[in-house]
């Protein structure tokens, strides 16, 4: 006894009896075990009123109470201890939301010496109690408890508070403030650092879109270029044979086609005339089009495979098996793709209306004959060029007279599909080509393309469309 | 456990057995995968028997039959044989269009053409 006199006592920050009031049964949970990990007794009500029984009956060393509770509210329970004479000095912490400034004033008014304002951290809380328990109130104080008049948001309030207790609930404000401030600091840098790293991100995002749209026109020009080549494969849009009547469409499905035609000039009594489709579409199928088709130019040169220039001068037309054997030589070494061609190759003879043709796997020649007869379907079963290597291709000779026509196409015509799959047909082509019979070969050539557009509404055609037609009037 | 997407593989005797997964080979990435997976297939066998089942498929495109090719020149040419099987009438007359009816040994299903390798 003598020693705890003569010396101070020590802090009684550990091991002390604590009342907590609080209705929420998880919240009074989480505080009791953050409280009994502390070393704390705690006692628990779970209303004002409960708790101020538990104060009665043993006096504790601090209260931690809630506001909002149902029976008798924070601010009442803390009152009725605080007109306790025996309880008086009990320090008293009201958990708040202080939400309104008018809390302050009443939690004055009740006599709470500290605030915690919610949701709290337990260790700020603990730290708070410890303060409360080193600086034990002074029973004397209530002495100086005087009347005091606050004017708040136009308000007058008369609040009565111990000088201690205005003091501690000042520096808990204060605390608040500090801590709440704290708080919104490192918020602010947090969000500091992620707008600059928002903004890094779109710096980076607006570098990549500007990198696409560069590759994206660069790939346009490309495809605008290659397109033109293409173009270049088609007949000249002056294109005349003496004797002939020429008509031709071409619709690619996507702007590079595996598909091309033309017609020309072989010598002075032979005509020409051709329709390729290479399988697939899109930039390969395109390129192999463009390499097929300067093996098929009409003029004498080193790659031409129509024409050749004997050593007297004298231009010979290879014939269009040789043409068709010799393609196929020359393409089998496409291993890595696995892309081939299908090719219709005709030789008119102008004056005479001999046709010589060689089909490489291509869909069937058409013939519309000038006296009125049924629509030839003239089928070749032939493997398709660059398929089956050392394969001698044959052709086949028709005999035509003044005003038959002649159509070649590609398989986008018979093979186009409505949009149930069902194929365009070889009998509804004959029968449109022959319905066109009166007409000019143009009207015969543009009513097939429509007729076929026509078929396959509302999607359009899924594959190249190409119908190249000549009519011998000699 | 099946490790491929667009085909499925089995062995009777010594003859592989692929079945293709899909109703359509019409897109260009699909035709690939499936170039690809046969590839992955064929290249770990020498000299093999191949048997290809369609049924399947019910549209194919015409690129289907170049793949085709390339696969019956390098099967044959390592002296393994290629046939095909359940392959749709629709179908079967593209082959006959392009002549590759004679091309290649076709059966009407894989039961009837398995006792042909033999």
């Amino acid at each position: 006894m003598a020693d705890e006199s003569d010396g101070p006592a020590p802090p009684p920050t550990t091991g002390v009896d604590v009342v907590i009031a609080e209705d929420s049964r998880i919240q009074a949970r989480m505080l009791q075990r953050r409280l009994t990990e502390a070393g704390h007794t705690v006692r628990w009500g779970e209303t004002g009123a409960q708790a101020l029984a538990l104060v009665k009956e043993r006096r504790p060393a601090i209260i931690v109470s809630d506001i909002e509770m149902p029976e008798m509210t924070g601010y009442e329970f803390c009152a009725a201890v605080k007109n306790d004479p025996a309880l008086r000095t009990v320090p008293f912490i009201l958990l708040s939301t202080l939400s309104d400034p008018i809390d302050i004033i009443r939690g004055l008014d009740s006599g709470a010496d500290n605030y915690v304002t919610k949701p709290y951290e337990p260790d700020y809380l603990l730290a708070r109690m410890n303060a409360l328990l080193e600086t034990p109130l002074e029973a004397a104080d209530d002495v100086a408890a005087a009347m005091l008049e606050v004017t708040l948001a136009g308000q007058k309030f008369r609040v009565k508070a111990g000088r201690q207790q205005v003091l501690n609930l000042l520096v808990s404000t204060f605390e608040n403030a500090v801590s709440k401030n704290q708080e919104l600091v490192v918020a602010n840098q947090e969000l500091s650092v992620a707008r600059d790293g928002l903004q890094k991100s779109n710096e980076e995002l607006s570098a990549l879109n500007a990198e696409i749209s560069r590759i994206n026109a660069h790939m346009v020009r490309d495809l605008k270029a290659a397109a033109k080549v293409q173009q270049s494969l088609l007949p000249a849009d002056d294109v005349e044979i003496p004797g002939t009547r020429l008509a031709w469409k071409y619709v690619p499905c996507q702007s590079l086609a595996g598909d091309f035609l033309n017609a020309f000039r072989l010598d002075d009594e032979h005509a020409g005339l051709y329709v390729v489709d290479v399988s697939g579409h899109g930039v390969p199928s395109s390129l192999m089009a463009v390499t097929v088709g300067r093996f098929l130019s009409p003029k004498v040169s080193d790659s031409s495979l129509l024409v050749r220039q004997g050593s007297d001068g004298r231009i010979t037309v290879s014939s269009p098996a040789e043409v068709t054997t010799q393609l196929n030589k020359l393409f089998q070494a496409d291993e890595f793709s696995g892309l081939y061609f299908t090719i219709l190759y005709g030789v008119l003879h102008l004056p005479t209306g001999r046709f010589d043709y060689c089909s490489g796997g291509h869909p069937a020649l058409v013939r519309l004959p000038a006296g009125g007869g049924d629509v030839e379907l003239h089928v070749t079963e032939s493997f398709p060029v660059a398929f089956v290597p050392d394969v001698e291709y044959t052709q086949k000779t028709l005999q035509l007279v003044p005003g038959d026509r002649l159509f070649l196409y590609s398989d986008g015509v018979p093979e186009a599909m409505d949009k149930d799959r069902n194929p365009y047909g070889d009998d509804a082509m004959a029968a449109c080509i022959a319905a066109s019979r009166a007409a000019p070969i143009e009207v015969g050539v543009a009513s097939l393309l429509e007729a076929v557009e026509t078929w396959c509404q509302p999607n359009g055609p899924l594959d190249d469309v190409s119908i190249l037609a000549v009519e011998w009037r000699p | 456990m099946d490790q491929f997407r667009r085909i499925q593989t089995g062995k009777k005797g010594d003859v592989h057995l692929v079945l293709f997964k899909d109703k359509k080979i019409l897109d260009d990435t699909v035709l690939d995968e499936i170039r690809t997976e046969m590839t992955q297939l064929i290249g770990k066998a020498s000299g093999p028997d191949v048997l290809l089942d369609f049924s399947n498929v019910e549209f194919m495109s015409s690129a289907m039959l170049g793949l085709l090719g390339q696969l019956h020149r390098k099967i044959s040419s390592g002296h393994g044989r290629l046939k095909m099987c359940g392959i749709r009438p629709e179908i079967l007359t593209v082959f006959k269009i392009t002549n590759l009816d004679k091309l290649f040994s076709i059966h009407k299903d894989a039961p009837t053409a398995l006792p042909t390798f033999t």
